[in-house]
């Protein structure tokens, strides 16, 4: 934290704002998934929030692969199943590798995800503007379309925000900012973004009908499939990409991390979402659709190495902004982490309210509250998770290896068959991968996943 | 101190609107909903006014409830008041009602030294509210204007015609239409904004007008749409410049040392 | 295979024509070893020119790639104002 200590000395504030009361309990900067359920929590307790967006309406510049598991939201918004715009309830996961010609995929269709109907496709600029609604209704102030410039800070105390010229103070500020968190950054709060934290995300929404949607993925009305991919089928570039359905469209993209983008050097991002939609299992699944908006925006995937320190004097940093999204390879999530940290921060306002305390160690209650959940185990429990996803075997060795095996053991060609043993021994040999090395190799993703 | 009024209308953002490709019909369901643009023009036009001669905004817009965010994003902006007429019977209005109603709603919040429009509305295209106000008012008007000074006890309206400017001296109380793009509006900002969600609009409703119920909303517009006609898209020109062309473009515009 | 240009047109900006929200400096450009933020951006703002960087700011979609991308100094970002820029309709 010594760069926050050396920005505060930097700072010179014209005039004090301490010895006056605060104009909130608290600001929240963002209307997303963590800013909006912080809000929601706070103003339920009765505390004076004020909740700032820089979009208008509050959340349309938020974008997300799509799939959101509403548990925690349920905490604060009990009837979200029936008054949230959501697309289609999800119980139906994919995940697989797709090699240049083939696609290897684990279809998982089942009753359980269906009976509490709890993962649902989401668009973002739909489902957001509800979620700062509720904000609303629970008594906080929302304002939109206004970008707060920098924050105030005061005796190495974050007491407010400045937006043209003006201060607007608050016992606490949470900093619920997004991925690119431009005021934390440049409080010191947290350190600037680098390369191995984050991948680029590269959407389409493809307009389909419903009924060629659920003729297509075998759905009912309402249901939902969410398919994830480990792309080998791009040379060297190792990537992942989702698939997911809406009501009347597709939501699909691709996941780029940036060292792999940097190393590679010669792709431009937008055309890997070409070769993923052109990839031979993919064309025809949206064949005859029309691309109704793209989008683009930076992901999270530092894991608990990126995790700044969550609070201090006066702020909290929640979300995206504190690197609160997981992933492994099979699974992206960042909306249901958002949305716990938004919920324990805004606990944690509260019971330093009753204190009258917004010290950092007052405020230490958050990183506890925290610490007891999923989202911060998570992390934790797949520290070393980087170790698989960035290595450059899951992409195109192993992919090539199973693509190999299957089309040994169900491809008929007329020929004598080879027992399984033979047939990895020879597709191994093919890759110029070692037994041993490749056994070492999966043994080592199976112990960090 | 000038007392001043800017009448605005709540439109749905032109960008979001669609053709429906088979009933031919304007698609707004999926529109944001945003203030009328040259309204912000006349906004921003009364704003500069009042820096420099001081004086009272008041925002005044007829409309559904949900317009007040528009009022609020104009206080937003700087204005003081916000005032939204809004009633049952003000409903289904052509031009003449809308006039008829603004008016006597500028007429019972006691008149206004200048009132500034939009020159028109994106979603209807008129540009009768304006001049209609003005003369229901029986003020002095002025459209199509750019910028608005005041001389005691005149206004000094500038307007563009072709080639030139042409600049009117009009008497007090006045009525002026402002052009899309006279002027760059500035942002609102968050104090403002703050205090306009805290302070809120006032309703205005026809128990304040006490307006003839035969003379307002869908009852008192003469106007009815007899037929609509869908024209055929017109013929898209296939011609797309590539970066060869735009490799031309580039070295003519070096060529003449107009870029570097 | 769809152009990116045509895919851009897809999205809806309210351009702010006052404020480029991101600026280039195009000294240090010159001298960019790698122009990585003409791979990197996904919305194609940064393009190369017989060599020389060219940056737009009008169909920036907001993502900060290029802040992260830029390992030379020259990209100044900052987000736009007031609502400007980016509003996605599906998101």
């Amino acid at each position: 934290m010594a760069n926050f200590k050396e920005n505060i000395k930097r700072i010179n504030s014209s005039e004090s704002i301490s010895g006056r009361m605060p104009d909130y309990d608290a600001i929240v900067v963002g209307a997303g998934n963590a800013g909006s359920a912080a809000a929601i929590t706070m103003a339920s307790k009765g505390l004076n929030v004020l909740l700032v967006d820089r979009a208008d309406p509050p959340g349309a510049k938020n974008l997300s692969g799509g799939v959101l598991w509403g548990n925690d939201l349920a905490e604060i918004l009990p009837k979200w199943q029936t008054e949230a715009p959501l697309e289609r309830f999800i119980d139906n996961k994919k995940i697989g590798f797709l090699t240049e010609k083939s696609s290897i995929v684990i279809d998982f269709k089942t009753e359980f995800f269906r009976d509490n109907k709890i993962a649902h496709s989401v668009l973002r600029a739909k489902f957001d503007p509800w979620m700062a609604k509720k904000a609303k209704e629970a008594g906080a102030l929302v304002i939109p379309g206004i970008t707060v410039e920098s924050l105030a800070i005061e005796d190495r105390t974050v007491v407010g925000i400045k937006e043209s010229g003006d201060t607007i103070t608050a016992n606490v500020v949470l900093l619920a900012e997004g991925v690119n968190p431009r005021l934390s950054i440049e409080a010191g709060l947290r350190k600037p973004l680098q390369d191995r934290e984050l991948s680029v995300g590269v959407k389409e929404v493809i307009k389909l009908s419903a009924q060629k949607i659920e003729d297509r993925f075998n759905l009912t009305k309402e249901s939902g499939m969410a398919s994830e991919y480990i792309v080998g089928s791009l040379g060297n570039l190792n990537i992942g990409a989702f698939f997911y359905t809406n009501k009347e469209s597709i939501s699909l993209g691709i996941v780029s991390p940036m060292e792999e983008l940097r190393r590679n050097g010669v792709t431009h991002t937008y055309d890997l979402i070409e070769k993923f939609k052109s990839h031979p299992s993919i064309a025809p699944l949206i064949e005859g659709g029309t691309t109704i908006e793209y989008g683009a925006h930076l992901i999270p995937e530092g894991g608990i190495d990126s995790v700044p320190q969550l609070y201090g004097n006066g702020y909290m940093l929640l979300g995206d902004a504190a690197g609160l999204a997981f992933s492994n390879g099979l699974v992206l999530q960042g909306m249901n982490y958002a949305i716990v940290s938004g919920i324990k921060a805004g606990e944690a306002v509260a019971e330093a309210k009753a204190r009258n305390d917004f010290t950092a160690k007052s405020l230490a209650v958050y990183e506890q509250k925290l610490g007891s959940t999923y989202a911060l185990k998570d992390l934790k429990t797949f520290k070393d998770i980087r170790k698989v996803t960035n290595n450059p075997k899951m992409y195109t060795v192993y992919p090539q290896l199973l693509e190999g095996i299957l089309l040994e053991t169900l491809w008929e060609r007329g020929q004598p068959k080879k027992k399984t043993r033979d047939v990895i021994g020879e597709a191994a040999s093919k890759l110029s991968v070692g037994k041993v090395k490749a056994l070492t190799d999966l043994y080592g993703i199976y112990r960090r996943m | 101190m000038l007392k001043i009024a800017v009448m605005i209308k709540q439109v749905p953002d032109s960008q979001d609107i669609t053709i429906d490709p088979v009933t031919k019909t304007l698609n707004r369901s999926q529109a944001r909903n945003v203030v009328n643009p040259p309204d912000v023009n006349a906004l921003e036009a009364a704003l500069l006014l009042k820096d420099k001669e001081g004086g009272e905004i008041t925002v005044i817009t007829m409309g559904p409830p949900m317009a007040d965010v528009a009022l609020l994003e104009c206080m937003g902006r700087g204005a003081d008041k916000g005032i939204l007429v809004t009633d049952r019977f003000f409903a289904g209005a052509d031009t003449w009602p809308t006039s008829y109603t603004l008016a006597s709603t500028a007429d019972y919040l006691g008149g206004f030294d200048i009132i500034f429009c939009g020159e028109e509305t994106t979603d209807s295209s008129t540009g009768h509210v304006g001049p209609g106000i003005a003369e229901f008012l029986g003020y002095q008007q002025a459209t199509y204007v750019n910028k608005v000074e005041y001389e005691e006890p005149f206004f000094i309206a500038e307007r563009d015609i072709e080639g030139a400017t042409e600049t009117l001296r009009i008497g007090k109380p006045a009525v002026v239409t402002i052009t899309l793009n006279a002027n760059a509006p500035r942002n609102p900002t968050l104090k403002k904004k703050i205090e306009a969600y805290k302070k809120g609009i006032t309703i205005v409703a026809n128990k304040d007008l006490k307006l003839d119920p035969a003379c307002i909303g869908l009852k008192g517009s003469p106007t009815i749409v007899k037929d609509m006609k869908t024209v055929a898209d017109p013929v898209k020109t296939p011609v797309k410049p590539g970066i060869e062309e735009l490799d031309k473009v580039i070295s003519v515009l070096v060529e003449r040392g107009i870029v570097k | 295979m769809i152009d990116i240009k045509e895919k851009l047109g897809t999205i809806k900006y309210d351009v702010d024509k006052e404020y480029p929200h991101i600026t280039v400096d195009d000294a240090i450009c010159a001298k960019c070893p790698h122009h990585f933020c003409v791979m990197a951006c996904p919305a194609q703002c940064y393009t190369l020119q017989n060599g020389k960087l060219l940056f737009n700011y009008e169909d920036c979609v907001e993502c900060g790639t290029c802040s992260v991308a830029c390992d030379q100094g020259s990209v100044t970002w900052h987000y736009p104002k007031a609502g400007k820029g980016v509003v996605y309709k599906q998101g």
